[in-house]
């Protein structure tokens, strides 16, 4: 028992006496040997996010036989009374930027930490 | 919110975000610089050139951590290996300046001022036994990723361990009051 405690007593000692090196310009120095970040990695994401878009939104267009969903969701939403026509309106406004605010204060604090 | 190193590790590999990167730098560059400084018996400017090797190839080769062991651990072992082929360039590498190192700072001759540090004490152990300890009781690794660091087996790191830390008892006790 006391040989165990006196192993943690000098793990406890040793650890302790590590003392915590400031970092003096040493993060930067690593970074700036860094080789540049690459675009093309970037890009190709992108380019991938936008082609997967655009075919999606092709499939919705031949699948909706021409897009004739959308006529029709205009058409009736034309119909509406005017109040009601307000309420859609401002209620979708809200729900698009309360969305935004959300991945904003989300992206904000990921950036901060 | 304080993202864990799992977080980082993985900006890095898909955003290539080399802020991530330097936060990993910034969280283990202390313990990384400590290890390499007592490893290289506190040659200051060896262990940081070898450090910031460390950190180099851990950006170049981060698609091999796949988050088995600790970041932390991942790192010890490409520092390990920074110092292994320093020294092999060197020709400094285990047992052949050891004894003659061990002559050279003979626990009789250390400066008085020295006697309780228990720094100067670890430095003096030999290589085998000085990083088993360093990895296991002052970074806090288990034997087993102690092991996996050092790339030999597990009983050996436990054997190891124990005789460095007899001889660090020893060489305090002799240090301390009589």
């Amino acid at each position: 028992m006391d040989e165990i405690s006196e192993e943690d007593q000098l793990d406890r000692q040793l650890r302790e006496a590590a003392p915590y090196l400031d970092d003096n310009g040493f993060t930067a120095r690593v970074l700036h040997q860094l080789p540049a970040p690459g675009r093309t990695r970037r890009s190709l994401r992108g380019a991938i996010l936008l082609a997967a878009a655009l075919l999606a939104s092709a499939l919705a267009y031949v699948a909706s036989d021409g897009g004739r969903f959308l006529i029709v969701a205009m058409t009736r939403l034309a119909a509406l009374p005017t109040l009601w026509f307000f309420v859609v309106v401002f209620g979708s406004g809200i729900l698009v930027m309360t969305a935004g605010a959300v991945a904003a204060i989300v992206k904000a604090s990921e950036l901060q930490s | 919110m304080e993202l864990i190193d799992a977080d980082l590790v993985a900006r890095v590999l898909v955003d290539d975000d080399q802020h991530a990167f330097g936060e990993l730098v910034r969280r283990h560059q202390s313990s990384v610089r400590g290890m390499l400084r007592q490893l290289t018996r506190t040659d200051v400017a060896l262990a940081d050139d070898l450090a910031q090797e460390t950190f180099l190839r851990a950006y170049k080769n981060i698609r091999s951590f796949r988050g088995e062991a600790r970041f932390s651990t991942w790192l010890y072992r490409i520092a390990y290996n920074c110092f292994r082929e320093d020294a092999r360039r060197r020709k400094e590498f285990v047992g052949i300046d050891e004894e003659q190192l061990q002559a050279e700072q003979d626990p009789q001759v250390v400066d008085s001022a020295l006697r309780h540090d228990l720094m100067h004490a670890l430095s003096l152990l030999p290589l085998h036994e000085r990083s088993a300890v360093l990895l296991c009781c002052q970074n806090g690794l288990s034997h087993d990723e102690a092991a996996r660091v050092l790339d030999i087996p597990l009983g050996t790191v436990k054997t190891n361990v124990l005789r460095g830390r007899e001889k660090l008892k020893r060489t305090l006790a002799e240090w301390g009051p009589n």
